[in-house]
């Protein structure tokens, strides 16, 4: 921990030197909060299943001179009312990754859609991680989407094979009233990257919020994503899809908050987990007295591969509301003996059915994405994930 | 084509078979009757490779070779089908790619080139026909939805696509109303060749009035005990199977 704050103070002029001035201004409480809080330990609640300390032990490069521009125009042009909305749902105070990203950020995308736009296709951000020496990145997304705006998001990250990377992400989103705004993150990186990701969102009156995080491949992967109903009638739906092997470890922890009365909550989240890899699923639902008529539903769904393979699963509903219909499951299992055995009737090989049963398995979630071609393309990317998957790299060392 | 010799199997450690002896010609149709629990099932599930089924004595050799010592792929790669009793919803795996999976995997075996995608659809379409099965249905997730009837027509569908030359029919007719018995068993009878065989599980003489056995056989307590003509099936639908546990 102390080398970040270390790196911060003695750096600080350079790192304010290249960024925006709003990013600054945030600076030095965020760092008063990094030090206070320190890394969450195992201990804390949302924590328990990822151990930070250890992914940020090491000495990683943070890349000072890279940017050119702290303010990325993906959308719209030095944005004052864009930047206003900055560091207003991510709270420093409460989550350590938020402050440190926060502390050391310099740069923020921003996709800014005025009231009323429809954006036609999808904006595309595509990270690619490249550096020939381990890397720090911190990286930062802000989305406004006015009264009545539409827009979709496709996030893809990639990584340079054989370097360690550390990436933290903080993403805040502002759903007007009426706006539609869906999010598609799909991460294929590798075993060396390390991924803390956190997504705040607060979706407005008959809002409509989807986020979707695919994790195709990395080492350690974390997803905090937070989102506030705070308008009657917002709509959020939340989907999640991992796949691990080898030593990978995911863990996505939800929270869906339900402020205002009739606002609707979808979640879904499937992991399949091979060999001695280990998924993690927390996803906490409140609702709150004032959210009457409350329509939420809660499913994680997991397929265990190996003996070696773990599995963690918290549903979790809070209910202060009287008139609210709710639900919540999980199960964690194996593929289907009974469908494993016709498969292999009608002339199919063991290996070619479970991954058949696999693929089927996470087709569910990307079955619920409305866009077309982003679904074909990810049920080419599921199944080559689990072709290679029998004789991958990891399973070739061994 | 098929011969069992004293063949002895277990599930979950419990003896079903103890002693079966059958021997399958090609060009025949052979009936296994039984009551509930006499070991038909198991038999069937036995001669596919099914894990839980455990042989603990006996042979089995199909068209010369050791079928024991196959894989359940292997079994249908060398020509064995089994139509199942109670057919699997399999939710996301689509008709199409199950068995084009299937049928490519059974040319690679063959030594053949896998068919194309249009060259399969194309075969799927004639197929289809044979047990006149919807086109909405074999877009659809494998068995997904589908009433008892349409499951045991998408099994005889699957059959015309694979062309086995040993069908194992387990109570093909269980859940089915006339109709679709009628388009079940006469899909079933435009698959036969000369060359093609069936052992056909059922505990009714409806079925077999289409399909006309050659040989009936009686399996009780894991073994055939009795042998005969069609005769011997419909004299069992009127007497049932008592006097045969007599008599044996």
């Amino acid at each position: 921990m102390n080398q970040y704050l270390e790196f911060f103070r003695t750096q600080r002029q350079r790192i304010d030197g290249n960024s925006h001035p709003v990013l600054n201004a945030h600076r030095e409480a965020a760092a008063a909060a990094f030090e206070r809080l320190g890394f969450p330990s195992q201990k804390v609640e949302r924590y328990k299943y990822t151990d930070v300390a250890t992914a940020f032990a090491p000495n990683y490069g943070i890349s000072l001179s890279g940017t050119t521009d702290s303010l990325r125009k993906t959308e719209s042009p030095d944005n004052p009312l864009a930047l206003s909305h900055y560091g207003t749902l991510a709270d420093v105070d409460a989550d350590a990754i938020t402050a440190l990203n926060t502390m050391l950020v310099q740069e923020v995308s921003i996709i800014h859609i005025p009231a009323g736009i429809h954006r036609e296709n999808p904006i595309q951000v595509t990270h690619t991680l490249h550096s020939t020496a381990p890397l720090m990145q911190n990286r930062r997304l802000l989305i406004v989407a006015e009264a009545g705006a539409h827009v979709q998001v496709l996030l893809n990250e990639r990584a340079d094979e054989g370097q360690d990377f550390l990436t933290t992400q903080v993403t805040e989103v502002f759903v007007g009233e009426g706006a539609h705004v869906e999010i598609y993150d799909i991460e294929s990186t590798h075993e060396r990257c390390h991924r803390f990701h956190q997504l705040f969102a607060d979706v407005a009156a008959g809002g409509r919020f989807t986020h979707a995080t695919f994790t195709l491949s990395g080492g350690l992967t974390r997803n905090q994503t937070d989102v506030r109903l705070s308008g009657e009638g917002a709509e959020v739906n939340l989907l999640g899809c991992a796949i691990t092997d080898g030593q990978q470890h995911v863990d996505n922890n939800t929270l869906i908050d339900h402020r205002a009365p009739g606002c609707r909550s979808r979640e879904l989240y499937k992991y399949v987990v091979d060999q001695q890899s280990t998924g993690a699923f927390a996803g906490r639902v409140l609702v709150r007295q004032e959210a009457q008529r409350t329509d939420s539903e809660e499913r994680n769904a997991n397929l265990v591969c190996t003996d070696e393979a773990r599995m963690w699963t918290q549903p979790m509903l809070e209910i202060y509301a009287d008139d609210v219909k709710c639900s919540h499951g999980s199960t964690v299992g194996q593929l289907n003996d009974d469908a494993l055995f016709y498969l292999r009737q009608r002339g199919i090989s063991e290996a070619e059915a479970r991954t058949l049963l696999k693929q089927a398995f996470a087709s569910e979630v990307i079955n619920e994405i409305p866009l077309e071609a982003l679904r074909q393309r990810l049920h080419a990317m599921v199944e080559k994930r689990f072709r290679s998957c029998e004789d991958c790299r990891l399973c070739k060392k061994g | 084509m098929l011969e069992i010799k004293n063949l002895h199997a277990t599930v979950g450690g419990k003896e079903i078979l103890k002693g079966v002896d059958l021997v399958v010609k090609s060009g025949e149709i052979h009936a296994l009757m039984g009551q509930n629990g006499a070991g038909k099932s198991t038999l069937s599930n036995v001669l596919v490779g099914h894990p839980a089924y455990t042989v603990t004595e006996g042979t089995v050799t199909f068209n010369g070779k050791d079928l024991l010592a196959m894989t359940p792929d292997e079994r249908s790669h060398e020509g064995l089908f089994l139509s199942f009793q109670q057919p699997v919803e399999i939710p996301g795996v689509s008709m199409v790619n199950f068995m084009r999976a299937a049928l490519n995997a059974k040319r690679k075996y063959q030594g053949l080139e896998p068919l194309d995608a249009s060259a399969f659809l194309k075969l799927m379409r004639e197929k289809r026909k044979i047990v006149e099965l919807d086109n909405k249905l074999t877009s659809r997730s494998v068995n997904e939805g589908f009433s008892g009837g349409e499951k045991k027509r998408n099994e005889i569908f699957q059959m015309a696509l694979l062309e086995p030359t040993l069908s194992i029919l387990d109570e093909t007719d269980s859940g089915l109303d006339v109709d679709a018995l009628r388009i079940v068993a006469e899909g079933f009878n435009k698959l036969r060749t000369p060359q093609t065989a069936a052992i056909v599980i059922t505990h009714y003489q409806r079925l077999l009035d289409y399909l006309k056995p050659d040989v009936v056989h009686v399996l009780i307590d894991g073994r055939i005990v009795k042998t005969g003509g069609p005769e011997l099936a419909l004299e069992i639908e009127q007497r049932g199977f008592d006097w045969i546990k007599e008599e044996a």
